[in-house]
Order: C-alpha cells, then sequence, then structure tokens
C-alpha cells in the first residue's frame, strides 16, 4: 500500500446541479503532511466531506489504508481524525468532557477514554486548562481544543480543515508546531487552507484546488520553480491600461501578463530587470517586486488571486468569530 | 449491539449533561410544571365560579341538595368532582407534547454548529444518534412529570384511592409513550430542517391544538361533534385519559382499545421517525 489516503476522480454533485468537486485524484503518501491548498469555495472542505465519510460521492471513490469511504465508512472512521472548520467544542462543558466524550463515541470505555482524553489534552498543552468551562478559552485555545478532539482515539491519519482560520499569527504559530509534532509521530496529514504561507510552511506536497479541480501537484519548490523566476508587479489601476501595458513589454519581449489592473513581468533576477523596465515604470502606480511563492503559482495558474470573498454560512461565521474574539 | 446501547447512551449522557450543567435552563425548565399547575389549574376554579353564584341566605337543606347537585354534574362532566384534579391529570400528558419539541432543538443547535458532524464521523452506529437524542428527552420529561405530579398533589390533586406503585409506573409509561412519538417526529423535523424557527414554527402549529383537540382541559363528551371526531385521532386524549385512569381512577368504554391507539400512534411516530432520520444521516 503506497497510498494512506487515495482519491480516486472524487465527484460530488449538490442537488440543485452545483458541480463541487469535479474529478479529484490524488494520493497521500504515509507519514506526510499534504495540503489542498484553494480558495472558499473551490471544493476543499467538499473533498475532505467526502474522504470523512460526511458526503457521499456523486462518482469516484476513496480509499484510506485500502478501506473504501462507500463501501466501509466505518472501518474508515476508525481510522481517521477530522478536525473540522467549524468550532464543533460544547461553550458550556469543560475542555475535558467535549474531549472525553467524543473518546467514548469512539468506543473506548470508560478507563480508556480518561487516558486517552488525558494523552489528547497533554499533547495539545491544555491539561492545565482540562477542566475550564470552554467558554473561558482564548481562540487559539479553542482550535487545539478541536484537534484534541479528533486525536483522542489515536487515527493514523488526520484531516485538518483550515485549522488556523481566524487566529492571530502567535496562535498560529504555536499551532504549527503542535501540527510538525504530530507528524513526527508519524501521522499521515491532510491540511486544507487557503493561507498560502500555510501551506508553504507544513507541506510535503501540496495540490492546488480551483473550482472543483485540482490545477497542480507537487512540492512548494516544485510548484513556485515553475513560475520560472521572480515578480514584478506594476500596479496601474484601470484593467484597460494594464492590458496595454501588458501588450507593450510583450512585444519588447517580456514575460508579461494583466491581470486585474496590475501587469506582472516574470523575470530571473527582479533587481536587476528593474532598471532595464524604468521607461515603464511611469505608467504604474505602485511597483512590487514579488519572491516566487504559492500566491503567486495560483495567480499565473487561475489569473485570478486565493482570496476571494465567497458565501459563508453567515450564522455559522458569525458563532465562530465570536468564539474566537475572547 | 453493543456499540448501539453505548453510543445511545453516550449521546443521551452528553444531552443531559448538558442540560444539568445549564444551570438557567435547568432551573427554568424545572419551575415551568409549577407554574402551569399553580397558575392554570387555580384559576380555572370551575366549581368555585358556580358555587359563588348561589345565593347566600338559603335554608342549609336547599343549600346542600345544591352543592350535591352541583357535584354530580361536575362528575358526570369531568368524571370527578374537582377540576383541579382532572386538568392536572391532563397536563401531565400535555407537558410531555411541549417538552418533545426541545429535542428537536437540540439537533439544530448540534447541526448548525457542527457539532453533529463531529458526531457523524465517528463510528457511533447511526441510530444511536437519534435514539440518544429521544432517549435525553424522555429523561428529562421523566424527572419534569415526577415534579409535576408532586405539585399537583400538594396543591390539591386527588388521587384514587389505593394508588399502586403499579398505577404509577402504567401512568409513567403513559406518559413516555406519548414522549417517545412526539419526540421522534420533532427530532426527525429538526433533521431536515435548517433553523430552528422551521421546529418552533411547527410546534406553535401542533402543540396547541393537540391540546385543544384533546380530552386534556375538557371532556371529550361535552364537545360539538366535529371537535369530537379530532380528538378521537388526537393521541393526547388517550394519554390523558389513561393517566386520570391510573391516578385519578376513571373508568373507560375499553382500556385496551385507548392503549392501543397511543401505542400505535407512538409506535408508527417512533419508527417512521428512526428510518427518515437514518436516511438524513447516510444520504448527503
Amino acid at each position: 500500500m503506497d497510498c494512506a489516503v487515495e482519491a480516486r476522480n472524487l465527484v460530488k454533485i449538490y442537488p440543485g446541479g452545483v458541480k463541487a468537486v469535479d474529478g479529484v485524484s490524488f494520493c497521500i503518501r504515509p507519514g506526510e503532511i499534504f495540503s489542498l491548498l484553494g480558495p472558499n469555495g473551490a471544493g476543499k472542505t467538499t473533498t475532505v466531506r467526502m474522504l470523512s465519510t460526511l458526503a457521499k460521492p456523486t462518482s469516484g471513490d476513496a480509499l484510506i489504508m485500502g478501506h473504501s469511504v462507500v463501501r466501509e465508512p466505518d472501518r474508515v472512521r476508525e481510522l481517521i481524525g477530522v478536525v473540522p472548520q467549524d468550532l464543533t467544542s460544547d461553550d458550556e462543558m469543560t475542555g475535558w468532557d467535549n474531549v472525553y466524550y467524543q473518546a467514548r463515541l469512539h468506543g473506548l470505555s470508560g478507563r480508556e477514554a480518561e487516558e486517552a482524553t488525558r494523552r489528547a489534552l497533554e499533547f495539545m498543552d491544555l491539561l492545565d486548562v482540562a477542566h475550564r468551562k470552554v467558554s473561558t478559552y482564548s481562540g487559539g485555545m479553542r482550535r487545539r481544543l478541536e484537534i484534541a478532539m479528533s486525536l483522542v482515539h489515536e487515527p493514523r491519519i488526520l484531516y485538518l480543515d483550515e485549522p488556523t482560520l481566524g487566529l492571530d499569527v502567535q496562535s498560529r504559530r504555536h499551532l504549527w508546531g503542535l501540527i510538525r509534532a504530530l507528524k513526527k509521530r508519524g501521522k499521515t496529514i491532510l491540511l486544507t487552507t487557503h493561507y498560502m504561507e500555510e501551506a508553504e510552511e507544513l507541506s510535503d506536497r501540496v495540490a492546488i484546488i480551483d473550482r472543483g479541480k485540482i490545477i497542480a501537484e507537487g512540492t512548494p519548490e516544485e510548484l513556485k520553480a515553475r513560475l520560472g523566476g521572480e515578480r514584478i508587479h506594476l500596479i496601474v489601476g484601470d484593467p484597460r491600461g494594464a492590458e496595454e501595458l501588458a501588450s507593450q513589454l510583450s512585444s519588447k519581449g517580456w514575460r508579461a501578463r494583466a491581470v486585474d489592473g496590475e501587469v506582472i513581468v516574470t523575470v530571473e533576477n527582479a533587481a536587476r530587470a528593474l532598471p532595464m523596465l524604468a521607461q515603464f515604470l511611469e505608467k504604474a502606480r505602485e511597483v512590487k517586486i514579488v519572491k516566487p511563492n504559492l500566491e503567486e503559482v495560483f495567480l499565473e495558474l487561475t489569473g485570478r488571486r486565493l482570496r476571494e470573498e465567497e458565501p459563508i454560512d453567515s450564522f455559522r461565521y458569525r458563532i465562530m468569530t465570536r468564539r474566537l474574539r475572547r | 449491539m453493543a456499540g448501539l446501547v453505548t453510543g445511545t447512551l453516550v449521546v443521551l449522557a452528553r444531552d443531559v449533561k448538558k442540560w444539568v450543567g445549564r444551570r438557567g435552563v435547568f432551573i427554568v425548565s424545572i419551575i415551568t410544571p409549577l407554574i402551569w399547575i399553580a397558575f392554570f389549574g387555580k384559576s380555572m376554579n370551575i366549581r368555585g365560579l358556580i358555587a359563588s353564584s348561589v345565593p347566600q341566605n338559603l335554608p342549609p337543606s336547599l343549600a346542600k341538595q345544591i352543592e350535591e347537585f352541583y357535584n354530580e354534574a361536575l362528575k358526570r362532566a369531568f368524571g370527578t368532582s374537582d377540576y383541579f384534579t382532572f386538568f392536572t391529570a391532563g397536563m401531565l400528558a400535555v407537558f410531555s407534547v411541549f417538552q418533545s419539541m426541545f429535542s428537536g432543538v437540540s439537533v439544530i443547535f448540534d447541526k448548525r454548529l457542527g457539532y453533529m458532524d463531529r458526531l457523524l464521523v465517528t463510528p457511533t452506529p447511526r441510530p444511536a444518534i437519534f435514539l440518544g437524542k429521544v432517549g435525553a428527552t424522555l429523561f428529562r420529561v421523566s424527572i419534569l412529570e415526577a415534579l409535576l405530579l408532586a405539585t399537583g398533589v400538594a396543591l390539591g390533586m386527588k388521587l384514587k384511592p389505593g394508588l399502586s406503585i403499579i398505577d404509577l409506573i402504567a401512568a409513567w409509561l403513559v406518559v413516555m409513550l406519548l414522549a417517545l412519538g412526539l419526540s421522534s417526529f420533532y427530532t426527525t423535523l429538526s433533521f431536515y430542517a435548517e433553523n430552528q424557527e422551521v421546529v418552533f414554527a411547527v410546534g406553535n402549529l401542533v402543540n396547541l391544538p393537540l391540546m385543544f383537540t384533546s380530552s386534556a382541559i375538557f371532556p371529550v363528551s361535552k364537545m360539538p361533534h366535529w371537535l369530537q371526531l379530532i380528538a378521537k385521532v388526537n393521541p393526547v386524549t388517550y394519554a390523558s385519559d389513561l393517566v386520570r385512569y391510573h391516578l385519578v381512577g376513571y373508568t373507560l368504554d375499553s382500556y385496551a382499545l385507548e392503549l392501543g391507539v397511543l401505542l400505535a400512534v407512538s409506535l408508527a411516530l417512533f419508527i417512521a421517525g428512526l428510518w427518515l432520520s437514518v436516511r438524513w444521516m447516510t444520504s448527503r
């Protein structure tokens, strides 16, 4: 078995005909951190829901350690831990109780569940606040509690759906450290995120997903190498002007393209190229030099940015932001 | 099988723990039955209403005759000369209708906050999730009904002479049966409903008519004919009658028929609810 998780041409069409996932295949090797990077609404969460047995694929299948999510959902549920995007812990119970009930739902006996709860909370640095009500937790503590709830039955595979959504930089770094520690303990991790820094920082391999399809896959280095150099952004402002400038540059042999009001020029070395672009700079309001990163890769592939406004369940979102604000 | 039992108990235990832990909600839900009995029951004092219209200066023998006449009339209408006793027994049935609505609300919030998905990614058997939710409601109803009955008795409800522990258990089972049917209905509705407003709207649509078209607060025999037809298919009627039979000493035309109808309606709601809820969980 060379894949811990193998998605085979997964398709999900929701009632009403919305095609959320449109033929997604990938292989996550045991012990690696694999990221699905894409904007909100790209199909990341639906993919994770199918891999977690929460949603039935319209067609296709996925094998988790060789077990089909369609035919053996109960076997799959024992193997995976799922950390959802939502904060699902109960405010009015203690952190301990939240994790403990999850352990019991996984079939652990009372004694085993207590031991497992202690271990999971200790690992997520929550043991000293275990007996406080969750309503007193900070946003970072709540996110860590979500992971503890998903770890308590010692799954071999962990899905993290936007684990640091809404967290401040410090809590995010703390969580990144813990995710790396989980990898060291041999967990296979599927991470979905729309933060390119997060994908770059943590992943062994990244799949870029957009509009329900995987449009590129590789290590972060491989993906960035596709850009073929550094990038100079000439921010023009109006799309027409940007188009004109891009075609002018192209005709002079530059690798340039216009993306909503900006001209992106790809060069081997931006510092050396800049003086040669001097005559064009006056047309730009602002000039930015960007080292290759995954945001640029996404922009190159789709002509759009990672962070776009998408409709969300506003009730869930409001509850989540209220809880995180503490 | 072991997984089904354990799963049900864990889902149930968590809901009960939340109920008890939420002190405000817990206290309010305990006070509610007391208020119902004390305010409604005592304000609808039918006997007092009639007695006050009797002139004061009648000769004692005539006054006694009139009183006996009233008692007989009340007894014929309500099966007991005391409306409060009639009413309290009916409220034991009605209360389980209203409480059942809350099992639905709990499912809605679990869904909207994402906790339902947490339940569903564990290997817990799907029926256990439904059974645990319904079971938690039955547990809550049991405790609140006991309080309701105790308050009723303290305020003057007259239990039948020679009341046995069997009668108490039988009355409890009747109330549980009604709660089983209705909480199955509300739990299932909540799996399919998008938000809690749907549950409250249906609750308002269903609960009050169920109360008014049953024998809970008014005897069926004194209703207009068309209303009697509705009352006769209303499970609350049968639950009220059966509770009165066991606690107050009401006489029934056919005990087996009344129990049979209640059993059939509740089990039908339960089985349909279980099937539809599991279908919701497995077909998304």
